[in-house]
């Protein structure tokens, strides 16, 4: 469901923008992407070029863009059904269509383009809480170590069952999900002591 | 439940990144008084588990496959201050590393699912546990399962309440279509929550500090998030909640937001559609979620008396820990 | 002249309901520039008596010192210099590379001492350029071979300019290569060691003397070969005589 992080990203020229710009320009994207009228209008074009144009610098493939863009579909076409419903709503379900997904599009180009640790490092310039800051860096660090345990655990316990009944697969999940958690709890504990070990107070 | 851009209009944004920005404001002041160094690299290694833990598929039917949220869950693990940072940050990395879940959107899910799902089943966990008089694991359990489907069920509505007061969607059609979807959804994140607390509990019962007794400081941070979830509640809920037709529009008037002129006004369709026996769909609507609440609360119940048998033939069965 | 690191009369119990102590009456000296081995079997208390080297151990500072570096007792007052004097090499690379990139990680230690700007950044490539990792500062800690993390964990140790490496089985889930990488690489570096390992072969190499740990009591301490040599002792203690050893004869030419 989250795939992790696409390696051997071609370094084009957005990548070397200022991470600060970058997310200011994604904002304010979103911002008067979400802001223009509720039916699908000439106005709707800006937006859409801009983010053509920057697409084309930021070198995302084509198939990776298709791909995301067609997971967030599911949610998007979800609640644009429910526009559906309303009376003369046709309209409203394209406008949020649309908009809905210039608005990721957005947001894609900005993950491409701008790794985690870059955008981590505006949030401590923009003086976000340290412990926000230290949880946020230790969580991208640990999440493939983490992703990987949880696979490993998955693997051996997928060679020992021989059932497919759903109520031993929950079983079997949560207590993946518990050793987990106790992992990542006596890893914490480890990382303190080395963190320690090296000076930190 | 990741709200994307586009959806909710400029103010319902911003009072959302409003009032979520107090929720995680109170919650780093409660975390830095009340934890200690030691578990700060904790916090780090929840959001990444918990982020873990949502790629993991528990099936439903054949084919399809849901998964964990976990707000409430790391609640009960490890306190609720330190649960709203762990889902903020999961939040903000699911939106700037992953794209899924809107820039703008963010203050709106980070109210949802890290403060009002959080704080709301937290509080429904420990009332629980307060009133019931049984087992500890088994209350716990219980508890849990509520809990968070409680907390499912309250992120939705506040979500509910976002799409209806940017006038996206009527809510009198969002609110029972997100309500009765979660609490479909709510079951589970009940079931899995539950599993995986008595796991742990089995495991490694002190890692489950969210019952440990509290101090006063504790008690501040009771009372703050408890006034934000219920004025995020009153902001985005109560204002469709007005039986009378006009409720929104004498709120919205009162509150100052001038309603421009918008294409469509908004639409009402199912207003008038009438149950036989019940009366209005806002009634039907009402009913139905009484209903739906007191089963989710019965089944938590049985759930738990499935999973933490009677003492004394628990004795006779090997624990269940790997 | 005061030996690198001094243990004398050390016991240590887990808080806890757990029974038995974890380390029994331990003493032992190191020298300026010894390297010894610590041998036992699993649950001897290798690890425990690592962490006290380091002062992370006990918890609670005890009243008498138990353990000095360079003369030095560790207490709660010289804390923060026996942090920076021993450096210790945890078993799990994961466990001590915390940072986004191995250059923030090897600077993180000399941060904290507050080192900055272009001093750090000098320290940082000096010390990736001696495990042999010179240009990786950009890389991220998920994508470098097991080996490769050791030897950025190493370099983050040595960028706090420590007199005593401690390492906590330095070349366990090493591939034979990256196992001769490593130990080549201790070899070059200078100051007093102390090795806990299960590598007996690592430790004929290396190490001069080695201690044998058993149920947290200090069974015997001495010259590596001869010790080693002698199969029923080995065998009494969980460890059996190594390879190498085996054709040797223990008093003979090393």
């Amino acid at each position: 469901m989250h795939p992790l992080e696409i390696e051997h990203r071609r370094i084009r020229l957005l990548h070397r923008v200022p991470p600060a710009i970058k997310l200011l320009v994604a904002l304010g994207l979103v911002t008067t992407t979400a802001m223009l009228p509720r039916r699908p209008d000439a106005l709707y074009w800006w937006p859409a070029a801009l983010l053509g144009v920057l697409w084309l610098l930021s070198g995302m493939p084509l198939l990776y863009t298709i791909r995301r863009l067609l997971l967030f579909e599911f949610f998007i076409v979800g609640i644009g059904l429910m526009s559906l419903l309303a009376p003369a709503s046709k309209d409203l379900f394209l406008s949020a269509f649309m908009k809905s997904n210039l608005c990721i599009f957005a947001m894609l180009l900005l993950t491409w383009t701008t790794p985690f640790p870059d955008i981590l490092q505006e949030l401590r310039r923009a003086r976000l809480p340290a412990v926000m800051i230290t949880t946020l860096a230790l969580m991208s660090r640990y999440l493939p170590v983490l992703a990987e345990e949880s696979a490993r655990m998955q693997r051996a316990r997928a060679s020992r069952t021989f059932s497919r009944q759903h109520r031993l697969a929950w079983r079997n999940l949560a207590n993946i999900t518990a050793q987990l958690f106790i992992r990542s709890a006596d890893r914490a504990e480890r990382i303190y002591l080395a963190m320690c070990a090296r000076g930190w107070k | 439940m990741h709200l994307h851009d586009g959806y909710l209009d400029a103010k319902t944004a911003l009072l959302c990144t409003g009032a979520s920005v107090v929720g995680v404001g109170i919650a780093v002041r409660q975390v830095r008084s009340c934890l200690e160094a030691r578990q700060m690299p904790l916090l780090g290694l929840s959001a990444a588990f918990v982020f873990a833990a949502q790629m993991l598929n528990f099936p439903v039917v054949d084919g399809t496959s849901g998964h964990l949220v976990g707000g409430v869950l790391i609640a009960i693990l490890l306190g609720p201050s330190a649960a709203i940072l762990v889902i903020t940050c999961v939040l903000m990395v699911q939106c700037l590393m992953f794209a899924d879940g809107g820039l703008m959107a963010l203050g709106a899910n980070v109210l949802n699912m890290a403060v009002v799902s959080v704080c709301g089943g937290y509080f429904v966990f420990r009332a629980l546990k307060w009133m019931l008089r049984m087992e500890d694991k088994r209350a716990t359990v219980f508890a849990a399962a509520f809990a968070s489907w409680c907390g499912t069920v309250l992120a939705s509505i506040a979500c509910a309440g976002e799409l209806a007061l940017s006038k996206t969607l009527p809510w009198s059609f969002i609110f029972p279509a997100m309500a009765n979807v979660h609490m479909l959804i709510g079951v589970g994140e009940g079931v899995a929550t539950s599993l995986i607390v008595l796991a742990v509990l089995r495991n490694r019962p002190q890692l489950v500090a969210g019952i440990k007794a509290d101090g006063p400081a504790t008690w501040a941070g009771f009372i703050g998030y408890g006034l934000l979830v219920a004025l995020a509640l009153a902001v985005f809920v109560a204002p469709f909640a007005c039986p009378w037709p006009d409720g929104l529009e004498a709120v919205a008037g009162a509150l100052g937001f001038a309603n421009k002129a918008t294409p469509h006004s908004v639409p009402a369709p199912l207003e008038d559609y009438r149950l036989p026996w019940v009366g209005s769909v806002t009634l039907a609507t009402a009913v139905a979620g009484a209903i739906g609440t007191v089963i989710a609360f019965i089944s938590a119940y049985a759930l738990a008396r499935i999973l933490v048998p009677p003492l004394s033939s628990a004795r006779k069965h090997a624990p269940s820990g790997d | 002249m005061n030996p690198a690191v001094e243990v004398r009369n050390l016991s240590y119990r887990y808080p806890g309901p757990r029974s038995g102590l974890a380390l029994d009456d331990v003493s032992f000296t190191i020298g300026e520039n010894e390297c010894v081995g610590l041998l036992g079997p699993n649950g001897a208390g290798k690890s425990t008596l690592l962490l006290h080297l380091n002062g992370l151990l006990p918890e609670t500072a005890p009243a008498e010192p138990n353990l000095w570096i360079a003369g030095e007792p560790i207490s709660a007052r010289t804390l923060e210099t026996v942090r920076q004097r021993v450096g210790l090499l945890f078993q799990d690379p994961d466990d001590q590379l915390i940072s986004s990139t191995v250059f923030e990680d090897v600077a993180f230690g000399p941060q904290q001492m507050g080192v900055q700007g272009a001093i750090l950044r000098a320290l940082v490539e000096h010390c990736l350029g001696q495990v042999g990792l010179a240009g990786f500062g950009e890389r991220q800690p998920h994508r470098l071979s097991h080996g490769e993390k050791r030897r950025v964990c190493l370099a983050g140790v040595l960028a706090c300019k420590p007199t005593v490496l401690v390492l906590d089985e330095p070349t366990s889930d090493l591939d034979p290569r990256g196992r001769r990488e490593f130990k080549r690489l201790l070899q070059s570096l200078p100051g007093a060691k102390l090795i806990a390992t299960h590598d007996l072969e690592l430790v004929v190499d290396l190490c001069s003397r080695v201690l044998i740990l058993d149920g947290g009591k200090l069974i015997l301490q001495g010259p590596t070969v001869p010790l080693l040599s002698d199969e029923k002792l080995m065998l009494a203690h969980g460890l059996e005589k190594p390879h190498v050893l085996l054709h040797r004869h223990p008093h003979g030419p090393a």
